[in-house]
């Protein structure tokens, strides 16, 4: 229709340049139309009419547009516009040949639908103008010889729309390429089609035309789009997974999601999707188990009649490693808090508890150390000693006991090395041992409350605080309902310390109650690298020993307590992947970052890794240094095969070893395509109006081949299109004109 | 007096006898707060210091507690040795000490706010099953029983009766010289038979045929110790007697080193 009234595709009116062909002045133009409505202003005034007031004024402006537009007309206005030169360009068809184009929709692929859409309709009048270079894609661009069937290749397992296009472009330099037709249904599974692939791919400044094939929803359809959990976890740990469901919304749907180590099961529960919700997110917990590497499979179950099963589970890999964590434990005075707390932990699998005990006025009494001399001199005094610890927990001990430097490693410890702080209230500590004052007070997450009274041995009962609910550290529980009923009936704790002031950034995860006051129990927050906590109580061993002997709440907080301040402490190496599970992806981007002993960044340090596939030898290559960031090093390594990966990497200064850390990546197959298997019309609307180009529906191809020789790339001409016999311009003149007559008809004139 | 003037206030004399029974008996039992301090008596379980000496007011098997349980040997040494040991608890650790101490029977369920307890004399001590349960339960819970002041074979026999209630399936064996318990301060051998006061007059350390002193246990799954066996011993008489110039002042000095050492080591493991 636009192209019947106004003679050209709308793409000729954006890209074109608006101009009069007669070339005679526009001023001109205005000052005789100013002229031509003056006159017949004038001329309404001198005769006689029946005519008065707005009808008169009325027919007056139709007159005075009519006659503008006559004006207008005699202009001959035109479009300037760039257009392709006939058989002097290339256009090229990409086709997207990966798997999700062959799922079925009424019997036909979309596959089919696309190459029978764009011979039908679109080739034939390309080829009469252009020379059409053909290709099919799935990871990568493919050259097809046509679109029949037995030249169609067979379905790839993952779609990589943007670097496919990128790859025709540079193959396409040397050609003059007017327009690229993209026929897709916008699935990109690659995860590197952002914004510096579509920024590199407007460069070329080709016009890039759209077509989406499939359907935009598809009914009934439970797909599991995400699964985000921690690479690695402590030994018998719990680890907590957050699942992304997507759905329809349509209607309430129960389904149940499973978490599988091999054939395994280690937890299973219950999801209702309700309507209108269509991405729900849930969590899970589940033991992390002993050391080893855990090849998990979290899964929904398919709900009957879902079309696509094959969405409904995600792999990942946990890495348990076998190393106990250590953590410092400085305690001021003897207490049954100090007991109960190691033995907690006293066989944990993976905490080791370090514990400096003041007994009398300068004696200590050292538990858990590897070595006679560990700790000998007392609290460690140099950053390197101290450093070596992954968490440090500091009791009913006074601010002044430690020194200004060891103060200050204290802060460092947390700030630069990444390590946890947690002070336990006691008669001697936060307040009460005047830490407000000291080196650290930036690092905790509370102002803390001045003075000797701050500690009070009264009885106070413990809740889980909004924010608690959530927390795997306060996870007695995995039903949340049962948890804050664990909790409630918790033995009162007999002393509290109030904390003044939380930090603006600081998370209360446990309150205690005291009457109606409630004062904050567990308090966290993030500083530096690290992190930092208080509890607030050096009473809760009556935990212990107010509930029967077979009752774990107790050591089942402090385990996950004291694992929660170890869990994400990194040591002088830290190795990351951008993913742990890759489906159909190879390209793993390793990161590491490197620090000496004091950890400061080290940017001159060799680091080499060792790739082990789960079958295959093993590869060793080096990651080069980060043009960015000092300190970290990257590489880009090739995972062809299936499985599990391990990648160790090791640091070395000169000839100092920094330190080495590995992880594991989960190399996938033939899985991608399954996920969001319906029509992404927003990428590709994206990709053609950023481009310059145009998003088409399957059904509305018959403008494409016009639309498509508008176009600045390739060889192109400027080409003068003539807008005065637009059929519009008639149209309006005579719109204008019977107007008129029906109003003078109306009013007797006629 | 004659003859006839005793049968003829027998009577009255029998009424003096009968009368003074009650008397002396309340004077026996309250004769020991003679220079007690009241707070010693305060039974408030909030108690504002981190330890409690603890007394376990067990039964002798006269059936119960009440008036028969207090008349126990539990009691021994009470007050004096109380004051005198968290005395010198208070000024040879850093340990917040309440003054004193405080008693509960075996079935109180306050008893588990004080992880550690004292029993003294158990070689004249009687649990009845649910006691030895409950007695069970404080030790699994993490509570730590210290019992003293009893000797010979005789006494062993009768304590073991009721310890057997207690852990049916665990036995007590030798604390060995590297055990923490015996360093978690002080380094302390086991060769020393700390005595009870008959030695200011008998001039011997044993008792009742105890001749060599023993330091025994009951350890649990952990191998922490969970009851700590003072046989053939009276720590309890040493701290009683701190302030007698007639008792050793060195048995004194090691038994407040002992007690240190089990109420650190309680509280550390």
């Amino acid at each position: 229709m636009f192209e019947f009234l106004f003679k050209y595709p709308l793409a000729a009116y954006q890209k074109g340049e608006f101009l009069f062909a007669t070339g005679w002045p526009a001023w001109l133009l205005a000052l005789l139309s100013a002229l031509a409505a003056a006159g017949l202003a004038w001329h309404a005034r001198r005769v006689r009419s029946r005519l008065q007031g707005l009808a008169l004024c009325a027919v007056w402006t139709l007159q005075a547009l009519s006659a503008a537009l006559v004006l207008v007309l005699l202009w001959q206005p035109a479009l300037a516009v760039q257009s392709l030169k006939n058989r002097q360009n290339a256009v090229a068809v990409l086709v997207d040949t990966s798997r999700s184009m062959s799922f079925g929709e009424g019997g036909v692929s979309r596959l089919e639908q696309a190459a029978s859409a764009l011979a039908e309709r679109v080739l034939p009048a390309l080829g009469e103008k252009f020379s059409v270079r053909l290709f099919g894609f799935s990871d990568g661009p493919e050259r097809l010889p046509s679109l029949g069937a037995e030249s169609l290749p067979a379905p790839g397992d993952s779609s990589a729309l943007g670097e496919s296009l990128l790859g025709v472009l540079r193959e396409s330099t040397a050609v003059p390429l007017g327009a690229v037709l993209v026929a897709s249904d916008g699935a990109d599974n690659s995860g590197r089609f952002g914004r510096d692939a579509m920024a590199e791919i407007r460069k070329y400044g080709v016009p890039v035309h759209t077509i989406g094939v499939g359907r935009e929803r598809i009914g009934g359809d439970i797909e599991l789009s995400d699964v985000t959990v921690a690479a690695k976890a402590l030994p018998r740990s719990r680890v907590s997974a957050q699942l992304t469901l997507r759905h329809d919304g349509q209607s309430e749907t129960a389904t149940r999601i499973t978490v599988r180590d091999g054939s395994s099961v280690l937890v299973s529960k219950p999801v209702t999707l309700r309507p209108g919700e269509t991405v729900r997110r849930e969590w899970i917990d589940f033991g992390a188990g002993d050391p080893g590497v855990r090849d998990l499979v979290f899964a929904v179950e398919p709900v009957e009649g879902e079309e696509f099963d094959r969405n409904n589970a995600r792999r990942r890999v946990l890495d348990v490693p076998r190393r106990r964590r250590r953590i410092l434990y400085a305690e001021g005075e003897p207490r049954w808090q100090y007991k109960f707390m190691r033995r907690a932990v006293h066989k944990d699998a993976s905490v080791q508890l370090v514990t400096m005990l003041r007994t009398s006025t300068n004696k200590f009494y050292r538990q858990g150390v590897d070595t006679p001399d560990e700790l000998e001199n007392g609290f460690p005094s140099e950053e390197e000693e101290l450093f070596a610890y992954d968490a440090l927990i500091v009791g009913s001990f006074e601010a002044a006991f430690f020194t200004p430097k060891q103060q200050v490693a204290i802060r460092e410890f947390v700030s630069r090395r990444g390590g946890s702080l947690m002070m336990v209230a006691g008669p001697n500590g936060l307040g009460s041992g005047g830490w407000q004052h000291s080196e650290i007070v930036d690092v905790l997450p509370a102002a803390l409350a001045p003075g000797e009274t701050s500690f009070v041995r009264e009885r106070a009962s413990v809740e889980l605080a909004p924010q608690g609910r959530d927390a795997l550290v306060c996870r007695l529980d995995p039903d949340p309902a049962r948890n804050a009923e664990l909790w409630q009936e918790m033995p009162q704790v007999a002393d509290f310390q109030e904390l003044g002031d939380l930090k603006p950034a600081a998370v209360t995860l446990l309150n205690l109650r005291r009457g109606r006051d409630s004062l904050p129990l567990l308090v966290r927050h993030n500083y530096g690298r690290g992190r930092a906590a208080i509890f607030a109580s050096g009473g809760s061993w009556r935990w212990r020993m107010g509930l029967p002997s077979d009752d774990e709440r107790h050591d089942i907080f402090w385990r996950q307590l004291l694992r929660s301040l170890v869990a994400n402490t990194a040591g002088t190496v830290r190795l990351s992947s951008d993913r742990s599970s890759y489906a159909d992806e190879s390209r793993v981007q390793l990161r590491a970052e490197v620090r000496d002993r004091t950890y400061t960044h080290a940017a001159n340090a060799r680091v080499s890794a060792v790739v082990t596939p789960e079958e295959g030898p093993p590869v060793t290559l080096d990651l080069r240094p980060s043009a960015g960031e000092p300190g970290l090093y990257e590489a880009e390594v090739d995972a062809p095969g299936f499985g599990v990966y391990r990648m160790e990497a090791v640091a070395h200064l000169g000839d100092e070893r920094l330190g080495a850390d590995s992880l594991h990546v989960r190399r996938e197959g033939g899985v991608a395509e399954y996920f969001r298997p319906e029509r992404n019309a927003g990428l590709l609307s994206r990709l053609a109006s950023q481009t310059g180009g145009r998003y088409w529906e399957l059904d509305e191809l018959e403008g494409l081949p016009q639309e498509i020789r508008f176009s600045e790339a390739g060889i192109t001409a400027r080409e003068i299109l003539d807008l005065w016999d637009m059929p519009a311009l008639f149209f309006l003149l005579v719109m204008l004109r019977g107007a008129e007559w029906l109003l003078r008809r109306r009013r007797g004139v006629v | 007096m004659t003859l006839g003037r005793v049968r003829r206030s027998g009577p009255a004399i029998g009424l003096l006898l009968l009368g003074a029974v009650p008397v002396l008996t309340a004077l026996q039992f309250w004769g020991g707060r003679r220079d007690g301090d009241p707070r010693a008596w305060d039974f408030d379980p909030d108690a504002r210091a981190e330890f409690q000496f603890v007394r376990y007011a067990y039964g002798s098997g006269g059936g119960g507690g009440g008036w028969g349980r207090r008349r126990g040997g539990w009691r021994t040494d009470w007050p004096d040795a109380e004051y005198h040991l968290t005395n010198g608890i208070q000024r040879l650790t850093v340990i917040d000490t309440a003054y004193g101490g405080r008693f509960f029977d075996p079935m109180d369920e306050k008893l588990f706010d004080y992880p550690w307890v004292y029993a003294v004399e158990v070689g004249r001590w009687h649990l009845e099953e649910h006691e030895a349960a409950r007695l069970r339960e404080y030790l699994l819970r993490g509570g730590f029983l210290m019992v003293d002041d009893f000797h010979g074979p005789y006494e062993w026999a009768s304590f073991m009766s009721s310890l057997q209630r207690v852990f049916p399936d665990r036995s007590v064996t030798e604390v060995p010289e590297d055990d923490p318990i015996l360093h978690t301060l002080y380094d302390l051998d086991r060769r020393t038979q700390v005595p009870g006061i008959q030695y200011v007059w008998s001039g011997t350390t044993h008792e009742k045929g105890g001749y060599t002193p023993h330091w025994r246990g009951i350890y649990d799954d952990e191998g922490r110790l969970m009851v700590a066996i003072n046989f053939n011993m009276d720590l309890g008489d040493a701290w009683e007697h701190a302030d007698w110039p007639e008792y050793p002042e060195n048995m004194t000095a090691l038994a407040y080193r002992f007690a240190i050492n089990y109420v650190i080591y309680a509280m550390t493991h």
